[in-house]
């Protein structure tokens, strides 16, 4: 019987992510239009609005800068931690800390002058989703618990907080008994640079590249990198791992929950359930895709956006708008896939079950 | 708080617990041989559609049933071929593996949204049981998924822990390398782990569409994949300790909307964080005893296996 085996390639196939990337977005974009076809849309169609709506002009480009945002951030909050070999699964429910601290801020300082107010209200989701990385980066640093457990189960407690303080404590009085809160206030919200983008999006690149300096040019980015691929390697060379662990999960929470930040005060205007998103989940494809690198992020997270804006607007054709999603999803998929056949090759083998054949074909 | 609303309360806690318990044995099952699939939310979302939109077509609940079954077996599939046959990261793979099945379940499902049921799964009648008093209702008025589900868990039970097959499962979870070189395919043994726990998270999501809220909506599955993969953790991953935490959890679940009911003037929705907080307590009882005795899990959990690079 022949059986599929994976043989590891004398050579890596040239190209690297970034053709990985390209052969997961053509079969992404290969499967949707089988899906499409099957639902008796006419795909091109679709993909051209999909295209023009996130792309098309100035103002498409804003709104998908505004998005790819959020996404960028998230995705650095995973890649920061998967540099040093960690998970952060939490991003969703650090963006949901952020913004909630960032609302809080807002409730506080409603009669702060503007420039004041639109500073704590970031701050204060850079200190919310840091908080909530904080528990699961001490129990990872000082008894080992793994984190990608405890920041997954925190996203739903998260998001449970937020939906009891939009139906308890925080619900807008005016809101006709809906679970809304409160609007913040005009001079807390961000300035914008053109047509809907607006600050954030300077910001975020700012800290993208930051981070990607930090990571890739700097001693502390070195170690990192070193705990990451070899935790024993770095405890020869006399690096606490302990510390930085903390440290880099805290650092990560509070970047996501900067995101949670910009999104109350660049496009949500109020706390809301869905602020998140799915951004934090989203968020780990896009480290992923980048290699969890911070310098890949921001690319990938402008394409990610797009796909995410273009999803939208195929709504008014009478296309689900989860085309989006399962583009997403299929990208990634279709880059892994890509990914592991520039190092590997499948050979079919014949062979026994034990099949050690194999073996001795690439010893 | 009186008589008929207090067992209205457990016999919820038994249909909840047994949601919950179907899709956690699956993803017991797929860590057990080693594959953490965080993808258990997508999964139930494709048995969910699947499952309502055969039983709109044919009127068949027990096809409908069959069909979730497969339809969740061949999205874990996916996972499996990623994370077993390429060895990619079996955290990114499973998470997509949810967005994945979130959205295509959203896509298929589109027309049948709002849509009264075709067929449902009917609650047993057992004949005598069902009248005794207080257990009756809650225990033997139950839809049949509850039956199927305690059923599961002692088949999953008797194979890990009573047959080879079991045994060669476990072997491929706790060391890889060790399993290959007792001459069993770690591959062709965690692709089947993979499908069971597929297919029982789709079994779990046609119990929703076909039986608890027999209809189908967009994000019906409400974070109750996330909760069966607490569960395992919870459970140490134990078939029995688990069917204790799913009642527990599914409990807390059928709790939610009855707090009112008995007057306590406690939010539904903190409530609902408690599985998530008692399973980070978990983690960390867990952790802090690791330094006397050795974990539960599965020593090869979430590492993949090559063969030339063991």
């Amino acid at each position: 019987m022949n059986r599929p085996v994976l043989v590891r390639r004398e050579q890596v196939l040239r190209g690297g992510q970034p053709r990985s990337f390209a052969i997961g977005l053509v079969v992404a974009l290969t499967i949707g239009i089988v899906l499409l076809l099957g639902a008796g849309h006419d795909p091109i169609a679709v993909y051209e609005r999909m295209f023009v709506a996130a792309l098309g002009d100035p103002d498409s480009w804003s709104v998908t800068l505004n998005r790819a945002v959020p996404l960028g951030l998230a995705g650095l909050a995973v890649a920061i931690a998967g540099s040093m070999g960690l998970w952060n699964i939490g991003a969703e429910g650090q963006i949901l800390a952020g913004a909630m601290m960032a609302a809080g801020v807002a409730r506080i300082g409603e009669g702060w002058p503007g420039p004041v107010l639109v500073t704590a209200i970031l701050v204060g989701g850079v200190v919310g989703g840091s908080l909530w990385a904080l528990g699961p980066a001490v129990a990872r640093s000082q008894i080992g618990v793994n984190e990608i457990l405890t920041t997954l189960m925190l996203n739903e407690v998260a998001l449970r907080l937020v939906q009891w303080l939009i139906h308890g404590p925080w619900k807008d009085p005016d809101s006709f008994n809906f679970p809304l809160a409160p609007m913040i206030p005009d001079h807390g919200r961000l300035p914008v640079l053109f047509g809907r983008a607006h600050v954030g999006v300077l910001i975020a690149l700012v800290v993208i590249i930051l981070f990607a300096i930090a990571v890739n040019r700097t001693a502390w980015g070195f170690e990192l990198r070193v705990a990451g691929s070899s935790g024993a390697t770095a405890r020869y060379a006399g690096l606490s791992l302990e510390r930085k662990t903390a440290t880099v999960l805290v650092m990560a929470g509070g970047v996501a929950g900067l995101a949670g930040g910009i999104e109350l005060a660049g496009t949500a205007d109020r706390l809301t359930e869905g602020i998140s998103n799915g951004f934090g989940y989203a968020g780990i494809i896009v480290a992923a895709l980048a290699l969890m690198r911070p310098s890949g992020v921001a690319a990938v997270a402008l394409l990610f956006g797009a796909v995410q804006i273009g999803g939208q607007s195929i709504q008014t054709m009478g296309v689900s708008s989860s085309v989006s999603t399962i583009l997403q999803a299929l990208i990634l998929f279709g880059a892994i896939g890509a990914g592991v056949l520039s190092r590997y090759q499948i050979r079919l083998i014949p062979g026994d079950p034990g099949g050690n054949e194999a073996k001795a074909e690439t010893s | 708080m009186n008589e008929a609303s207090l067992i209205g309360l457990c016999a919820a806690t038994v249909s909840f617990g047994s949601l919950l318990y179907l899709a956690a044995l699956g993803e017991m099952v797929s860590e057990k041989a080693g594959i953490l699939n965080l993808g258990v939310e997508g999964m139930m979302a494709m048995g969910a559609v699947t499952g309502f939109m055969t039983a709109l077509e044919f009127g068949n609940p027990w096809l409908a049933l069959a069909v979730a079954v497969m339809a969740g077996a061949l999205t874990a599939l996916l996972h499996g071929w990623f994370t077993v046959v390429l060895g990619a990261e079996q955290v990114v793979s499973g998470l997509s593996l949810t967005i994945l099945g979130l959205g295509l379940a959203a896509y298929l499902g589109k027309n049948a949204v709002g849509r009264p049921p075709g067929a449902v799964l009917a609650p047993v009648d057992w004949p005598v049981l069902s009248d005794i008093r207080w257990i009756g209702p809650v225990l033997f008025q139950q839809s049949p998924m509850v039956y199927l589900s305690v059923l599961v868990g002692v088949v999953v039970w008797f194979i890990l822990s009573r047959t080879r097959t079991g045994l060669a499962l476990r072997a491929a979870g706790e060391s890889a390398s060790t399993a290959d070189a007792a001459g069993h395919s770690v591959v062709g043994l965690r692709l089947a782990a993979v499908a069971v726990g597929g297919g029982l998270a789709g079994a779990s999501g046609a119990y929703l569409t076909l039986s608890l809220t027999p209809q189908w909506a967009e994000g019906i599955t409400a974070g109750r994949g996330w909760i069966a993969v607490a569960l395992v953790i919870f459970g140490a991953w134990k078939p029995g300790r688990v069917a204790l935490g799913a009642l527990l959890f599914g409990g807390t679940l059928a709790l939610k909307t009855r707090l009112q009911t008995f007057g306590v003037d406690f939010s539904p929705i903190l409530l609902s964080m408690l599985p998530y907080l008692l399973t980070i307590g978990v983690l960390v009882a867990i952790s802090i005893r690791a330094r006397n005795r050795p974990s539960p899990a599965p020593a090869s959990l979430g590492i993949a296996y090559r063969r030339e690079e063991r």
